[in-house]
């Protein structure tokens, strides 16, 4: 399927994906102080495990830098 | 292993990047530009989308640990430090409320913050109204579609009034409006703000937490307790940053626009104060309790005040809310101003300087100094007295200070 990570093009061959394989198959830096938003929305911490991405979907890994932490 | 207590958390918070040269304590990074590898990587630091810091008026590492340290040792959500104290609250106020809005607080407030909801932030168009918060009951009948937060101070200064915290959360609550407190003199160690039910806390780490007056900083700590999708404001961002709404508005907007920074050299040092922070609140703690009492019995001085004493009105709700360290802070009344002046001019060890949380003992006269700006009916209404001393405690052996007192009261007779 096709997926947007933090606005670029991503292919995988997986037909299912969560959110929480998606963050380390990306090799997100600090995945502790990473923020996730799946098409815009916030998605939140206890929910990233069973949250599925699905093709078209885009994501983006945020850092707020400094205190936050997710 | 245990979850730690508060000092090993302070000691112990892991370095969000391992030092190359394997040092203890974060470096003072005093640089302000920070080199990638590719445009690209730039451009994703730009959007939030990789983590790094640009630039050290929006971000910095030694900074940020000292953000982290007081992230680790309060649990919450995000935590911003700042240039100052009063940093902290205007950059809060700026993000959450807008021309037009409205918040609810006392005037028995730090004169620099009355001044900030009364001149500087007046101008722009907020409005601040005034209301007894030690009267929770009365606060409801303020609030309207435009109010945004409740502000207070955990004790007022110099007035040492106590509100009860839970009674003003409940109705900050049923009201879906932010719970703001000023905790400078009761920092975390003697107040645990999240669990009286306040959303954010703002603080002054010139005092405690710099270690003994060795900077001058600011924090803001945000218990991520309120639902941001209830601000008229920021609900639009809710829906994209949830519980990091706030964070993302001041480190992306007004933090970085404003650019009340904190220095790296400050959080450095800063850091370090935070370390003993728990071993100087105890002691001076304690000092101010000795101090109270004998001022209580002493001939010349009137209407000592001080949460910590059996007389004070607020001694219960302090006990309960300070885990019986009920600050640094104490005021009493002598028979004339020129009475105060010559009492402080008496002294030898006690310095007269406008600070508290201090090291040292600091003595000041509040009518002449933090409310010089305001007329007599002003400071009437503020509870400033031109026969109040205010006495912020340190951590000296308490016999030399009963001593210096002593020594000054009877220079007078």
């Amino acid at each position: 399927m096709k997926i947007k990570i933090n606005g670029k093009e991503e292919v995988s061959d997986k037909d299912s994906l969560s959110l929480s394989e998606l963050l380390k198959i990306a090799k997100v830096e600090n995945p502790e102080m990473v923020s996730v938003q799946l098409n815009g929305a916030f998605v939140k911490k206890e929910d990233i495990e069973n949250t599925k991405v699905k093709e078209g979907d885009e994501i983006d890994f945020l850092y707020f830098m400094g205190g936050g932490k997710n | 292993m245990k979850k730690l207590k508060f000092i090993s958390k302070i000691l112990h918070t892991k370095f969000l990047k391992e030092d190359p040269h394997g040092s203890l304590h974060m470096p003072v990074y005093e640089n302000v530009a920070f080199e990638f590898k590719r445009a690209e990587d730039l451009e994703l630091a730009f959007l939030g989308k990789k983590p790094g810091h640009m630039y050290s008026r929006i971000s910095n590492p030694t900074v940020e640990h000292f953000e982290q340290r007081v992230r680790a040792i309060t649990d919450a959500t995000a935590v911003m430090a700042v240039s100052s104290g009063m940093a902290a609250i205007s950059n809060l106020i700026i993000a959450i409320a807008g021309s037009g809005d409205n918040i609810i607080t006392s005037k028995h407030l730090f004169g620099n913050t009355y001044s900030l909801f009364e001149r500087t932030l007046k101008d722009w168009g907020l409005e601040a109204r005034y209301i007894d918060l030690t009267q929770p009951k009365d606060v409801a009948g303020l609030i309207d579609t435009k109010t945004k937060a409740i502000f207070f101070e955990t004790i007022t200064n110099p007035q040492l009034e106590i509100a009860d915290v839970k009674a003003l959360s409940s109705i900050a609550k049923e009201n879906n409006i932010l719970l703001i407190a000023d905790t400078t003199l009761t920092p975390p160690y003697i107040f645990n703000s999240r669990e009286f039910g306040v959303d954010v806390e703002v603080l002054s780490s010139t005092k405690y937490i710099s270690g003994g007056a060795t900077s001058v900083g600011g924090l803001i700590i945000d218990n991520g307790t309120y639902e941001w999708s209830k601000s008229h404001k920021l609900k639009a961002d809710a829906k994209k940053y949830g519980p990091f709404t706030l964070l993302n508005r001041l480190r992306r907007e007004v933090y970085r626009n404003i650019g009340a920074c904190l220095s790296p050299h400050a959080a450095y040092l800063q850091s370090l104060g935070l370390e003993t922070l728990p071993l100087r609140v105890d002691v001076s703690c304690a000092n101010s309790l000795t101090i109270a009492k004998f001022l209580e019995k002493a001939k010349k001085t009137k209407a000592v005040n001080y949460p910590g004493l059996n007389s004070s009105p607020y001694y219960e709700i302090a006990k309960r809310q300070f885990a019986d360290k009920p600050g640094a802070l104490l005021t009493f009344d002598m028979e004339s101003k020129e009475e105060c002046f010559r009492f402080m001019n008496n002294l030898k060890l006690i310095r007269r300087a406008t600070n508290l949380n201090d090291n040292r003992t600091l003595i000041l006269h509040p009518g002449s100094t933090i409310f010089c700006e305001y007329d007599t009916e002003t400071k009437k209404q503020m509870g400033v007295r031109d026969t109040m001393i205010r006495l912020a405690v340190g951590i000296e052996d308490k016999e030399d200070l009963i001593s210096d007192i002593q020594d000054s009261l009877e220079e007078l007779k």
